[in-house]
C-alpha cells in the first residue's frame, strides 16, 4: 500500500556527497522530510525521497554544503507527461473504460441452476415472456418480482434465487423433491381386490374387506382375493345388509414368468479415419459468423470448441470464439461375439430384473439359457417369483334383496 | 550545589519507577528494537553522527548508542524513528 502511494505521488532515488552528510539526514528528518533506503556506497551516500520534498531540499544542501544529484526518478507525475504524448493510445484507454462502464449497466448472461424437471428451453421461453433477456439493462430488472413471478408461473418450484453477479444474472431454482400424490377417488360402491396373476398364494394381509383365499390357494388370473361387500348380520346369524367398502390387502403370489430378450448378431461401431477438419466461428450474441464451407466428408461427426471470454471474473462478454470441429469416420460392421453376447444380454437380464425388485418382486429361481438364433442371439427362460398381486376392481351392485331373518 | 544536581535525576527516576511511567518518554532514553540480528528499530534520538557501511553512531539524549556489523543500511530515516538493517554484529553505548 505504501508503495503504491509513492508510485502515485512520484519519487526519485537521488545521490549526495559533501562536507557534512550525515547533517543534511539530520536536517532532512528535523524537517519531517521521509528518507528511505539509505545506502552508503563509498563517499556518497543514495537515498529515496518523494517528488514534494525533493524540491525543498535547496536550502538545506545549500546549508550543509552537500551535492544532491538525482540519479533515477520513479512515479506516475514521471509517467503522464509521457504518455499524454501518445495519443492514441490515450483516446484507447479512455475508450476502453467507457466500454466497460457502459457494458457493466446490461445483463450479458443468464445461467439457471437446479432445474430437473423444467427444461432450460421452457425457462428461457418464460424469461423471454417476462422481457428477460440477455442484452437488457440492469436497471429495467426487478428481482424480486421476477423471485414471485418464477414462484407462481411454475408451482413445482419450492424455492428461487436471483441474484444479479457483475454482468451475468443467476438463476437458482429448487424443485419439489417429493412426488405429488393425489388421493384416489373412492368409489360409491366399493372395490373388490383381484388376482392379476396365476399361482399360489404365499401370504396375505388383509387390513379391509373379506378374504375370500388362504396362503397355499392356487389362483387364477381375475380370481378375487378380497371381497370389498362386508355383510352385516342379525343377532340371529342372517345378512341384515352389506357394506360396501375399499378392499385393501398385502397378498403375494408365487408364479413364474417367461423371459425373451434378443441381441442382433451385429452392430455397427463408428470407426475414425484420422481425417478431420476444423472451421472457425465467432459468435456474437445469438448471431453466429463462420466461414463457408462445402460438406467436408460423406459420414462425419462434429465437435464444438468454444472460448467465452469473462473479463475481470465477472463481466461476461456477449462474444464468443471457437471452432468446429470434423471428424470423419466409417461405419464399420463387427460381428458379436459369443462372451460379449453372453456379456451383454446378462446386463439387460440383470436390469430387468433390477426392475422386478423395485416392484417388490422376490425371484426365488431361474433358468436362463442363451442360443444363437438366425442372425441374432436368443436369451430365453422363466423366473419362479413370489409378486405382490391384487387389482382393485369396483363392485357392480346387483338388485339383490338382502335376506331378512323372519 | 553539585550534590543537588547528582540527587535531581536520581529522585525524578525513583518518582518515575514508583508511578511506573515509561522512561522512554519521560527521560528521553534511547530505545532500541532488535530484531535478531538483521534489523534494529531505534526511537528517541537526535541525529545521526555517523554512517558508514560498518558503524552507525547515533546521539541519544544521554549517551550514543553504535551499531557495527557489516552492509549497514537505513531502511527510513524520520523525525520520530528510523530503521537500521543489514549484519548487526554488536550494540555499544557511549
Amino acid at each position: 500500500m505504501l508503495g503504491i502511494l509513492q508510485f502515485l505521488k512520484g519519487y526519485v532515488r537521488m545521490k549526495i556527497w559533501g562536507v557534512s552528510p550525515e547533517r543534511f539526514l539530520n536536517l532532512c528528518s528535523n524537517k519531517n522530510i521521509l528518507l528511505w533506503d539509505i545506502r552508503k556506497d563509498g563517499d556518497v551516500y543514495t537515498m529515496c525521497i518523494s517528488l514534494s520534498a525533493f524540491l525543498q531540499l535547496r536550502p538545506i544542501a545549500r546549508k550543509t554544503g552537500v551535492r544532491v544529484v538525482v540519479l533515477q526518478k520513479y512515479g506516475l507525475p514521471f509517467l503522464v507527461p509521457g504518455l499524454l504524448k501518445r495519443k492514441i493510445f490515450i483516446a484507447g484507454l479512455f475508450l476502453c473504460v467507457a466500454f466497460w462502464i457502459v457494458s457493466y449497466r446490461f445483463v450479458w448472461d443468464i445461467t439457471l441452476e437446479g432445474n430437473y424437471q423444467i427444461t432450460q428451453e421452457v425457462f428461457t421461453d418464460f424469461l423471454t415472456s417476462q422481457q428477460v433477456r440477455v442484452g437488457m439493462q440492469k436497471t429495467d430488472l426487478d428481482i424480486s418480482a421476477l423471485e414471485k413471478e418464477i414462484r407462481r408461473a411454475f408451482p413445482e418450484i419450492t424455492w428461487t434465487s436471483v441474484k444479479l453477479s457483475g454482468t451475468r444474472l443467476e438463476i437458482s431454482i429448487k424443485e419439489n423433491d417429493t412426488p405429488m400424490f393425489t388421493k384416489p377417488e373412492v368409489p360409491e360402491g366399493g372395490q373388490n381386490l383381484v388376482s392379476e396373476y396365476a399361482g399360489v398364494i404365499t401370504s396375505m394381509i388383509v387390513r379391509s374387506g373379506v378374504p375370500m383365499v388362504k396362503i397355499g390357494d392356487i389362483v387364477e388370473e381375475g380370481t378375487l382375493l378380497v371381497e370389498g361387500r362386508v355383510p352385516i348380520y342379525n343377532e340371529d346369524a342372517t345378512i341384515r345388509e352389506y357394506m360396501y367398502i375399499t378392499a385393501d390387502a398385502d397378498i403375494t403370489v408365487e408364479h413364474s414368468i417367461t423371459y425373451q430378450d434378443t441381441l442382433p448378431a451385429t452392430y455397427i461401431q463408428k470407426t475414425y479415419t484420422g481425417r478431420r477438419s476444423s472451421r472457425p466461428f465467432v459468435r456474437l450474441g445469438s448471431r453466429e459468423i463462420k466461414l463457408p464451407q462445402e460438406r467436408p466428408y460423406l459420414v462425419y461427426d462434429t465437435v464444438i470448441q468454444g472460448h467465452t471470454p469473462m473479463a475481470l471474473e465477472k463481466l461476461s462478454i456477449p462474444l464468443s470464439w471457437g471452432q468446429y470441429v470434423y471428424r470423419e469416420y466409417m461405419n464399420v460392421e463387427h460381428e458379436y461375439t459369443l462372451k460379449q453376447a453372453e456379456a451383454l444380454l446378462m446386463e439387460k437380464e440383470l436390469q430387468f430384473l433390477k426392475t422386478l425388485e423395485e416392484k417388490g418382486v422376490h425371484i426365488i429361481e431361474k433358468d436362463v439359457k442363451i442360443e444363437e438364433g438366425n442372425a441374432c442371439w436368443t436369451m430365453e427362460g422363466w423366473f419362479l417369483v413370489d409378486q405382490p398381486t391384487g387389482r382393485a376392481v369396483n363392485i357392480v351392485l346387483e338388485e339383490t334383496v338382502p335376506e331378512v331373518g323372519e | 550545589m553539585k550534590k543537588k544536581q547528582a540527587e535531581g535525576p536520581s529522585r525524578r527516576e525513583a518518582l518515575i519507577d514508583s508511578l511506573s511511567l515509561p522512561k522512554d518518554i519521560l527521560l528521553g532514553a534511547l530505545r532500541v528494537t532488535l530484531t535478531g540480528s538483521q534489523e534494529a528499530w531505534v526511537e528517541n534520538y537526535k541525529g545521526i553522527l555517523e554512517y558508514t557501511e560498518c558503524q552507525i553512531l547515533l546521539q541519544g539524549k544521554n549517551c550514543q548508542v553504535c551499531f557495527e556489523g557489516q552492509r549497514l543500511s537505513i531502511e527510513y530515516y524520520t523525525n520520530e524513528d528510523m530503521k537500521i538493517s543489514g549484519c548487526i554484529r554488536c550494540v555499544r553505548y557511549q
